[in-house]
């Protein structure tokens, strides 16, 4: 069963937040933003606030309110941010009214090309190795910020991280893409890697990354080629694999 | 010392990986089986004979798997081999069961310490999950207590919530404990009077991926005796323990008695077959539940079965596999020492774990492991292991040259700290 809420957080805190890294990684992004100052908060009724905040062509996605917002954006539950993602609803500005124009023009515009992204053309997909390469990037990002999510918020997902005993687990693709997701009463997941990381789940490209999470390789037979590989603590792994399985329910 | 290289089994991987789900699906499978690093392990076996396993690269390896438990006697054994191959001449599976059942059970009744009589099916599980329903038939109530990590089978009830496919219904009525909490057992029976059907427990804690646990001092016959005043059926799950302990059932070998017992994997020697046994008070039970299966009465299993109890008997299997056992984990837990290396045995010898304690990640023992399995010993790295019957001195020896160089290696490729 898909609960709006964990949506709601997923949608917020994983695939929002891709924002950051989309500015990291599309110059087209960072120029459309730059020279605009915002930090917008997304605040929705028992979800922790999201504050994305725009400066000098990037953004800066914090979880809670310690960073300070100059637009607020209010939902009034967990429906309403969905259907706004979904481009059925807007949202409700409470504070920063001035700030509309960037909300409509430079935001909306990078949530496409987010979007563009994260629903690549499969052709371009293909043909396109840049494209291949940040929307691989930034759909990894979403389905492993999603497991925190899931796990922290979604029954199901509760149940798997009460086997995931604390500490970092290491997810590499060689250089392209490093997350390091660590259970400390809760899982958390930031970009990089962990010196004392207890477990290691690695692919051996971009690749086989992006096709294992977009279901189109089979992840064990991936792992009977070599091509993905996991060593130190295996129930820590094996249970973000089946975390990930509850991400496919929440985005598919 | 040469190490292994795998050309066929790549091969005959992607015809796998072509056709059938994950390759290799299970426990058999490289995911599964916990190969680290896959490049490390063969996939696919040509044959096996005695303690060894060749792969289809012809590799030959001494098999401490022993294809997880079933190869108790040594693959390929020629007298059990002759049972099954008198029966099969008769028949196999036929449309009545043969006289190799009867003589099967008649065989368990006089050989099993808790056994009136005993029912067929396939694999552990089959039985496993007999056993619940046959507690459920007996008491009339709904709950089951298991202990942490202990592995039952692949039923939905016996899988954690969480899992794919499993809900929380299936699991609603399944209570799991920590192993050897009796204060934890009482209090549950005390807060839920008239509400649990039945204990399923192996004789000792062997969870995959932890440390074995033997029974603290007293556990038993402390849960024997809860069981008894709640009216709990108390169901042994003997499937990987069973016949490598005591042939009377690895209850016997811990001084209770069960009122349910599950056997499989070494039963019959690798032929399929599995068995619940039981004391008198719950044929009635059993025989009301209805449970069966196209293969479960096969004749071929049964003749096989019976032979490999005879040789067990008659080899005092049990004993010869503890020998060799601890010989074996005395041998390579002095050698690790050499190497600067802490390996840390549990369990019992005739199905020892081990696991190197030196990181908290494990990374070296999966190192060391890897290392093993490419000059020829196979071990597994998150699974207690197994001796067999055919394994002699000088495959222990073997092995333990083996252990020598995989620790050379693994000091060799892996920085380490001096202790």
């Amino acid at each position: 069963m898909i609960d709006s809420t964990v949506l709601a957080s997923i949608n917020l805190h994983a695939v929002l937040r891709n924002l950051e890294t989309l500015t990291q990684l599309d110059a087209d992004a960072e120029d459309l933003l730059n020279g605009h100052r915002c930090a917008i908060r997304f605040s929705v009724p028992g979800i922790d606030r999201l504050t994305l905040t725009f400066d000098q062509g990037r953004c800066q996605a914090a979880r809670g309110e310690a960073v300070p917002a100059s637009m607020n954006l209010r939902f009034s539950n967990a429906d309403h941010l969905n259907l706004m993602i979904e481009g059925k609803k807007n949202p409700l500005p409470t504070k920063g009214f001035r700030s509309i124009g960037f909300l409509k023009r430079q935001f909306a515009g990078a949530a496409d090309l987010l979007s563009m992204y994260l629903r690549p053309d499969i052709k371009r997909l293909k043909s396109d190795p840049d494209f291949f390469r940040m929307a691989t990037v930034l759909f990894a990002n979403t389905a492993f910020y999603a497991a925190a999510e899931v796990a922290n918020l979604d029954p199901v997902g509760q149940a798997l991280l009460a086997k995931i005993e604390p500490g970092s687990i290491n997810v590499t693709a060689g250089d392209d893409f490093q997350v390091c997701l660590t259970n400390d009463n809760g899982l958390s997941v930031r970009q990089g890697s962990s010196a004392a990381a207890k477990a290691f789940m690695s692919f051996d490209s971009l690749e086989t990354l992006g096709g294992v999470l977009r279901g189109e390789l089979d992840g064990f037979v991936c792992i009977g080629r070599g091509q993905m590989s996991f060593k130190g603590r295996i129930p820590m792994i094996d249970n973000l694999n089946k975390l990930l399985l509850r991400v496919e329910a929440y985005l598919s | 010392m040469d190490t292994y290289v795998y050309k066929k089994r790549d091969e005959l991987f992607e015809r796998a990986a072509a056709v059938i789900p994950s390759g290799i699906y299970g426990h058999l499978g490289p995911a599964e089986g916990c190969f680290i690093p896959t490049s490390a392990f063969p996939f696919f076996a040509e044959r096996a004979e005695g303690a060894y396993l060749y792969d289809v690269d012809g590799n030959r390896f001494i098999d401490y798997m022993c294809a997880y438990g079933p190869n108790v006697l040594g693959y390929n054994h020629e007298e059990v081999g002759e049972a099954a191959r008198r029966q099969w001449e008769k028949g196999d599976c036929m449309t009545l069961p043969a006289e190799s059942m009867v003589e099967l059970a008649e065989l368990l009744v006089d050989t099993v310490d808790s056994a009136d009589w005993a029912y067929f099916a396939k694999n552990g599980g089959d039985v496993t999950n007999l056993a619940m329903l046959t507690a459920r038939a007996k008491t009339g109530r709904d709950l089951i207590v298991k202990f942490v990590g202990g592995y039952h089978g692949v039923a939905p009830w016996m899988q954690a919530y969480g899992s794919p496919g499993i809900l929380k219904s299936d699991v609603s009525n399944i209570i799991t404990l920590p192993w050897n909490r009796l204060d934890l057992f009482r209090d549950l029976l005390r807060k839920n009077p008239g509400r649990i059907a039945g204990l399923i427990s192996t004789p000792y804690s062997h969870p995959a991926m932890y440390d074995s646990e033997l029974p603290a001092e007293g556990f038993w016959s402390e849960v024997r005796s809860l069981c008894t005043e709640h009216g709990v059926v108390l169901i042994v799950d003997d499937v990987r323990a069973g016949f490598r302990l005591d042939l009377r059932g690895s209850d016997y070998y811990y001084g209770f008695k069960a009122d349910l017992i599950c056997f499989s994997k070494a039963i019959a020697n690798g032929y399929p077959v599995a068995a619940l046994c039981g004391q008198q008070a719950f044929r009635n039970a059993v025989g009301a539940v209805f449970n069966t299966g196209s293969f479960w009465l096969s004749a071929v299993p049964f003749a096989a079965a019976i032979k490999t109890i005879e040789v067990l008997k008659k080899i005092d299997g049990p004993a010869l596999m503890h020998r060799l056992g601890e010989k074996l984990t005395n041998g390579l837990s002095d050698i690790a020492q050499t190497h600067g290396f802490t390996l840390l045995v549990s369990g019992e010898p005739a199905l020892w774990n081990m696991r190197l304690t030196d990181d908290e990640s494990g990374v070296l023992h999966q190192a060391w492991v890897a290392e093993c399995v490419r000059r020829g010993a196979f071990f597994t790295n998150h699974h207690n292991l197994f001796i067999n019957c055919a394994m002699t001195d000088a495959d222990i020896e073997k092995t333990w040259e083996i252990a020598d160089d995989a620790f050379r290696a693994v000091r060799k490729n892996h920085a380490m700290k001096a202790r």
